[in-house]
């Protein structure tokens, strides 16, 4: 993405905020969605538009982790993993799915690129426990091993989002 | 016992607000409609100092005490923030009220606006409630349109709108200043206090952080009144509280009680559908995980700020996590050990070691390599932790790990003595809905 594709994004809500740098992170979030993580060119532009070096973007960007320095799978797949969906079967899930992409148990890509799966901490969805989600978007539950693999079945076939929201 | 949908309106209304008329219809915005321009600020103040409402976030600070801690200067810009982050264990209150009665929480802002003469609300949602965020871009609009938001909102001097700002991915930036940061386009790393957000929050101006339910009792409060809230079950601490039930339960959800009139007993038993036939409870972290834990001797405890405190814990943020006797305890203490590894800023040493090493200590004695020193060594931590940081989720960590021990102590030591413990089977579930 490039510094003009940032500021006609965030040029519409400039006003909102008495700080320039408040834009950095919805800055980061949007040049997100065109590849679903951040490129050297992506941190240059919100640089750029905002005002602020592409070092300290990046100091910025590498606290948070739903802002990706490093490509992903197509489809980024979040296992809760904290309590309540523990004591719900997610470590089953989890094992069956990191299985089944060919990850190790700390979680990766699979090696057609599709699917990235990661251990995430609660997701607020404990009442439908345990849950999964897809990129930031769509979250669901209660899950089986069985049909967790379902589930990234059909991620791994469908098209793509036009915009990765992670 | 009894359930009170005040908060939860939509639950009284029997289905979604989602639509401005929907939300109207079931009474809402009465509460800007009588007070924006009708009545004096101040006046609007005292009415939320005088339900007693506290903080629903977390910390359960009085609500018109932190608002009338802001200076009454006109000429400084001020702001309402509201934490939307949602991130502790166990809880999932806030994701209700602004998927299913989002309008209330965005009047609640307004009202909280106008009583403290702010310019601008902010409303910080975790970026994994992307699909909520979206639900409330949408509620914003409308209630924009609708003139409840923006200038001269009802044709009153007022104007005042809301930002909706997405978070992306960190426990921390639900702790106030860590937001704040993180507001402001920074790493969400929390603030030395004092000075505390009232008198030097967002962009170092006045601002007033208050949770998602804490702002979405504000309507009720302006239309019943707040002798009416603040009858609402203890003196002290008044009014309806929601919690969020989730783990060895077989009705998971939430529920919203009068505070004091319901025990977790009633809670866990009458509301979320008690255990599975057989079970007894185990363990209960009542107030989100950042609690001490309580066992089945405590199930009789009332659900209220003070009771709960004299059993040894905290309401918290209201998520009430259940385990079972199938439950491991140290399996589950080294679950939580790992959660605020991963969530600990690093900014303090004490905090960012500490958790790093319970979880370490945790993880060997339930790999079966644990020795008898441990148990020493875990409680040695504790004092080493808290107190010595910047914020409270260091307490937040120790709480679950020290409690743990010192009420089943003897299946730490059983773990040791064992050689492990094995994973024990979860509760199975039904398909996906
Ligand atoms: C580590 C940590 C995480 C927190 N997370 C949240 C959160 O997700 N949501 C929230 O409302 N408060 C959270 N809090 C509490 C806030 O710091 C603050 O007390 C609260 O937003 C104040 O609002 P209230 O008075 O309406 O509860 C957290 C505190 C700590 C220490
Ligand atoms: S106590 Fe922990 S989470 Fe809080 S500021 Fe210090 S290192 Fe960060």
């Amino acid at each position: 993405m490039n510094a003009d594709q940032v500021r006609a994004h965030i040029d519409p809500i400039r006003h909102e905020y008495a700080e320039a740098r408040s834009l950095i992170l919805p800055a980061l979030k949007f040049a997100q969605t065109e590849k679903g993580h951040l490129t050297r060119e992506d941190l240059e532009a919100v640089g750029e538009a905002t005002g602020f070096s592409a070092a300290y973007v990046e100091s910025v960007a590498s606290f948070y982790d739903r802002l990706y320095l490093a490509p992903t799978g197509a489809r980024v797949v979040s296992v809760c993993v904290t309590l309540s969906c523990m004591l719900r079967g997610a470590d089953e899930v989890w094992d069956h799915l990191c299985e089944r992409e060919g990850v190790s148990h700390h979680g990766g890509t699979s090696e057609d690129g599709r699917i990235t799966i990661q251990e995430a901490q609660c997701l607020g969805y404990c009442d439908r426990a345990p849950c999964i989600q897809a990129d930031a978007e769509e979250t669901k539950g209660p899950f089986t091993p069985g049909s967790a693999a379902a589930f990234v079945d059909a991620l791994r076939a469908a098209p793509d989002p036009h915009e990765f929201w992670r | 016992m009894p359930i009170l949908n005040s908060v939860y309106r939509h639950r009284e209304a029997g289905h979604v607000l989602t639509e401005l008329v929907a939300y109207r219809a079931a009474g809402g915005f009465a509460a800007i409609e009588q007070s924006i321009g009708e009545m004096e600020p101040d006046d609007l103040l005292y009415v939320f100092h005088r339900s007693g409402l506290r903080g629903r976030g977390g910390a359960g600070f009085p609500m018109g005490r932190k608002a009338s801690f802001l200076p009454k200067d006109a000429k400084l810009a001020k702001y309402v923030v509201c934490n939307a982050d949602e991130s502790e264990p166990g809880t999932f209150k806030d994701r209700e009220i602004i998927e299913m009665n989002p309008f209330q929480l965005i009047e609640g802002m307004v009202l909280a606006g106008y009583a403290i003469g702010a310019d601008r609300g902010y409303i910080y949602i975790r970026g994994e409630y992307e699909h909520q965020a979206r639900v409330l871009d949408a509620a914003l609009i409308a209630a924009r349109e609708a003139g409840f938001l923006g200038d001269n909102i009802l044709r009153s001097d007022f104007s005042y709108d809301i930002t909706l700002y997405r978070g992306a991915g960190a426990y921390i930036c639900g702790e106030e200043t860590g937001l704040l940061e993180s507001l402001e386009g920074k790493r969400g790393q929390p603030r030395l206090k004092p000075p505390f957000p009232a008198v030097a929050g967002l962009y170092s101006s006045p601002t007033l952080i208050n949770n998602v339910e804490t702002l979405s009792a504000l309507p009720p409060i302006v239309t019943q009144g707040a002798d009416w809230y603040a009858a609402l079950g203890p003196e002290k601490s008044p009014g309806t509280k929601i919690f969020s039930v989730s783990g060895h339960v077989q009705r998971p959800g939430n529920y919203e009680v009068v505070l004091g009139e319901t025990t977790l007993r009633e809670l866990i038993y009458e509301h979320a559908g008690g255990l599975r036939e057989g079970h007894q409870v185990k363990a209960v972290w009542v107030g989100g995980s950042s609690v001490p834990v309580l066992g089945a001797m405590h199930l009789d405890t009332p659900l209220d700020y003070e009771s709960l405190n004299a059993a040894g814990t905290f309401l918290g943020s209201g998520g009430c996590i259940v385990m079972d006797d199938s439950g491991c305890i140290v399996r589950a203490t080294l679950r939580l050990a790992s959660f605020y590894r991963h969530e600990s800023c690093g900014k303090c040493t004490p905090c960012r070691e500490g958790t790093n090493w319970m979880e370490r200590i945790l993880q060997r004695m339930v790999d079966g390599e644990g020795r008898m020193e441990d148990l020493e060594l875990l409680e040695s931590l504790f004092g080493r932790i808290s107190g010595k940081v910047l914020c409270a989720l260091a307490d937040g960590a120790v709480a679950p790990v020290a409690s743990a021990i010192k009420m089943f102590r003897e299946d730490f030591v059983a773990a040791v003595t064992d050689g492990g413990t094995p994973r024990p089977a979860p509760m199975s579930v039904v398909e996906v809905r």
